[in-house]
């Protein structure tokens, strides 16, 4: 066997086969990591909101949605029945608000 | 992830845009989980459970609340605000909420959320809170 012999397949074949498993996890790895959050990591996304009825979100910032409120009125007004009542000015309740707090 | 931020640049004026929603936290799965909780906890108590995942300000309590202002009735509504990156979870009722929903049951839920949370599962956490909260949830 010739030097060159052993260097093509001692060095170059292990070489290329360690190239092509390291790409394909960085490749595989990179996408699922995005999505995977790790408590004291930093853990980019965009902010979201979820409701069951999204247009029961109110229109209490903005004037540009004041004019999408008689159209939502109708919508809720179709899903919730007579229960909801539309804040017509910035209805806040009376009264405490309760529930819990914790860390992690 | 650059393919959302072009779609976003050009917000509204294609109609194939990717969903924001999908930049958020959770996969289409999770976000399909979620949906169903949601809708299974709105309708078996009658209040209007919200969630939110993302950044709160400080104080995150005052944030919270004000979050839970611009629902459409935030006297009978429950809100979980949940921060990733602070670490901190709140659950804010209203205060006709809170009559079904003691502060006591929303800390019960809440621990067992921060215990999901603490194990990284965002998504889990956030659908057994929401199960626990519609259980306790008194009918009046």
């Amino acid at each position: 066997m010739s030097v060159t012999e052993t260097v093509l397949i001692f060095v170059v074949i292990p070489a290329a086969i360690v190239a092509v498993i390291a790409g394909l996890s960085y490749a595989g790895g990179a996408r699922r990591t995005s999505k995977r959050y790790r408590p004291g990591r930093p853990f980019e996304f965009t902010p979201v909101w979820f409701l069951s009825a999204p247009e029961q979100l109110s229109a209490a910032t903005g004037s540009a949605e004041l004019t999408a409120g008689p159209h939502r009125e109708a919508i809720s007004g179709a899903l919730e029945g007579p229960a909801v009542q539309r804040p017509e000015s910035e209805r806040v309740p009376q009264g405490s608000t309760g529930g819990a707090s914790d860390r992690w | 992830m650059t393919a959302g931020e072009t779609t976003h640049d050009s917000a509204g004026a294609s109609l194939v845009r990717r969903p924001e929603v999908l930049d958020g936290p959770f996969t289409t799965r999770q976000l399909l989980r979620l949906d169903e909780a949601l809708r299974i906890a709105d309708r078996s108590t009658g209040l209007t459970f919200s969630v939110y995942v993302g950044e709160l300000d400080e104080p995150v309590r005052e944030h919270a609340e004000k979050l839970l202002m611009q629902l459409a009735d935030p006297a009978r509504s429950v809100l979980i605000a949940v921060s990733p990156n602070q670490r901190v979870l709140e659950i804010v009722t209203g205060p006709q909420a809170r009559v079904r929903l003691p502060d006591r049951d929303c800390k019960l839920a809440a621990l067992s959320m921060a215990a999901a949370f603490g194990g990284g599962d965002l998504a889990g956490g956030i659908v057994t809170g929401l199960a626990q909260l519609a259980e306790r949830a008194r009918r009046i």
